[in-house]
């Protein structure tokens, strides 16, 4: 029962809800959230040529937050994930006598279709949708000091995830690449000032988005060291964008060390017990 | 599984055409004397307006570029082709100097003396408002001076500015000196002189790195001040000079296209390039015009408002050592 009592406070510390679902056949089917906050630090490489044609360099910082849960529908095959990630980047100028900032938020959706290879090796690939909103800021310029980003994109994402044991300790390793294919962003035009945007020319703002001209790589890779129901998450997290758009180009990376906390939780109450019959799938590990 | 083949296989096709490349230049002198001749080159946007041949500046100065150049013997090089642009709003920011053409001011007489106003007809008692001095002349005339549009101009301080002036027969705004600032205080200060939707102008700006590649022109309007603030609704002299420039300009060549405004003294400065930043790998700061200001009937300002019809008139240097600022005087008359 104590066992019960602390999952439930587990799962409200998160504040998600973490749903359980019954299956219509005879096993009674229980959907556990997988759960991860994340801190991210590493190296930042930016250049926009709308503030500057100029390579910068620093440093990037982020925080994560994603969660897993199969799907109602066909639990076994198909899993779902949100995600949500604030990034803040400081960067330098080569002559290191200028600084552009870079922030960005996003929060992106999508549903996989799992295989399970072997008994540790799993495979999924599917769809996904984002929307991403963020700004870089310069130090010096006058009427062009910001580039705004905003963005909505559709496009594709996949994860291989591969439990393991070292000694008695269960480790899952997870490779998740992100790609989107089509969607729509903002850019101002060429030499456009915001004061024109503020006065209403807002003509050729949004750009219908495609891998060519906005490309943007997102790689995941994470090690979860579990400790019973919570694991110690630590990784890599790179994200390559490229985009071009009325001659602007914009090219940032972002090559950072993750670590952070992950675990699955299973909300129970009085009506929702786990019992002989019941079975969990478990969207993650 | 057939779905991880095609994902992979889409990820590796995408990435291949992954990154837009950026043209990138050395940190040595010819490295850096590029990047600005590039940078004007592709940004600029009154190349056709002042007949510059920019490959003809480039053949030039480059001749000038040796790699044992000393950086101020660079920065030297650099401002003199910058020069060529004739264009105040073209500037060079080093740590040891800035370059700025002068000669849209420095050719003309100054025309403006703030302490002859301030001694000779207000006696140093001007009231302050922000940015903002005002006064009422001796034949009851508002006097309003705004040095510069940079300084902070609210809705409060001209509501205690109109108020004060509100019993005078005109008012005289001076925007000589004024070297621009906050094109949105152009908004606000306009807003108080019309009664319906006005419109200000044309914006323009380079659509791409072409020499003429511009957008269509953008009309930009006016709404008056909101219900509750102070209005001005009789006659209104603007007082300007050559060191009116950029968002007074702008201001000037708004409140002309206004029936009740008279604009007098000498033909403005212009300006009228909205400037941008960029910077070249050495790290200096090049600031030029990137996007035009038109004014309402559509015309280019950039090199200057002319006064009035009858309303040119320069400040008397005997008359103002005696002082009399036949500027101003020349003002009050046209009230009468």
């Amino acid at each position: 029962m104590n066992r019960h009592l602390i999952i439930s406070l587990l799962t409200a510390l998160v504040s998600l809800t973490a749903k359980a679902s019954e299956d219509t056949d005879s096993l009674r089917i229980i959907r556990p959230v997988t759960s991860a906050y994340t801190i991210e630090a590493g190296s930042a490489k930016i250049t926009d040529t709308y503030l500057s044609p100029l390579k910068y360099t620093g440093e990037t910082f982020a925080f994560g937050y994603e969660r897993f849960q199969a799907m109602k529908f066909n639990p076994e095959k198909w899993i779902m994930q949100l995600r949500i990630y604030a990034g803040l980047d400081y960067t330098e100028s080569p002559a290191q006598n200028v600084n552009m900032w870079g922030f960005g938020l996003s929060a992106s959706w999508d549903m996989m279709r799992r295989y399970t290879v072997t008994d540790g090796l799993k495979l999924a690939a599917g769809g996904i949708t984002s929307l991403n909103l963020g700004a870089l800021y310069s130090t010096r310029n006058g009427n062009n000091p910001t580039s705004a980003k905003a963005s909505w994109n559709v496009g594709l994402t996949g994860m291989a995830t591969y439990n393991l044991k070292i000694k008695s300790l269960p480790i899952t390793l997870r490779y998740q690449p992100t790609l989107p294919l089509a969607g729509t962003f903002f850019a101002t035009e060429y030499d456009q000032l915001y004061y024109e945007i503020y006065r209403g020319d807002t003509k050729g703002i949004m750009h219908f988005s495609h891998p060519f001209n906005y490309f943007q790589l997102d790689n995941v890779l994470t090690a979860d060291i579990r400790f019973g129901s919570t694991a110690l998450r630590i990784g890599y997290h790179g994200i390559f964008t490229s985009t071009k758009a009325h001659h602007i180009v914009c090219n940032m990376s972002t090559h950072s060390l993750v670590i952070g906390i992950s675990g699955e939780w299973i909300s129970l109450h009085s009506s929702k017990k786990i019992t002989d019959d019941t079975k969990i799938i478990s969207a993650y590990y | 599984m057939k779905t991880i083949k095609y994902f992979f296989t889409v990820i590796i096709l995408f990435s291949l055409t992954a990154c837009h490349s950026v043209k990138e230049f050395e940190n040595d002198p010819k490295g850096n004397f590029d990047a600005l001749w590039t940078i004007i080159d592709e940004h600029y946007c009154f190349f056709e307006q002042k007949g510059i041949d920019w490959d003809e500046v480039y053949k030039e100065y480059s001749r000038q570029i040796s790699p044992e150049m000393s950086q101020r013997e660079l920065f030297n090089v650099c401002a003199a082709m910058l020069d060529e642009l004739k264009d105040g709003h073209v500037n060079l920011t080093a740590s040891f100097d800035v370059s700025r053409y002068n000669k849209w001011w420095s050719d003309y007489p100054q025309n403006y003396d703030e302490r002859l106003v301030e001694e000779h007809y207000f006696n140093f008692g001007l009231h302050q408002a922000s940015g903002m001095k005002y006064g009422v002349l001796q034949e009851n005339i508002g006097y309003i001076r705004y040095a510069s549009f940079s300084s902070p101009l609210g809705e409060g301080n001209l509501d205690a500015a109109l108020s004060y002036l509100a019993t005078c027969q005109g008012l005289i705004i001076d925007v000589r000196d004024n070297g621009g600032g906050d094109i949105t205080n152009v908004d606000k200060f306009v807003a108080r002189f019309i009664t319906e939707r006005h419109l200000m102008g044309y914006l323009i700006h380079k659509k791409g790195p072409a020499h003429n590649d511009f957008s269509d022109p953008y009309p930009y309007y006016i709404d008056p001040a909101p219900t509750g603030r102070i209005m001005w609704g009789k006659p209104v002299v603007v007082l300007t000079n050559r060191s009116t420039f950029s968002a007074a300009n702008n201001f000037v060549s708004v409140m002309k296209s206004l029936p009740q405004v008279i604009i007098a003294g000498d033909k403005t400065g212009g300006g009228s390039g909205m400037p941008f930043t960029s910077e070249i790998p050495i790290g200096w700061g090049i600031r030029f015009s990137a996007c035009s200001v038109l004014d309402s009937n559509g015309n280019i300002t950039e090199y200057g408002i002319d006064p009035t019809e009858g309303c040119k008139i320069d400040l008397d240097k005997d008359l103002a050592a005696a002082g009399i600022d036949t500027m101003l005087e020349k003002a009050i008359t046209l009230f009468k």
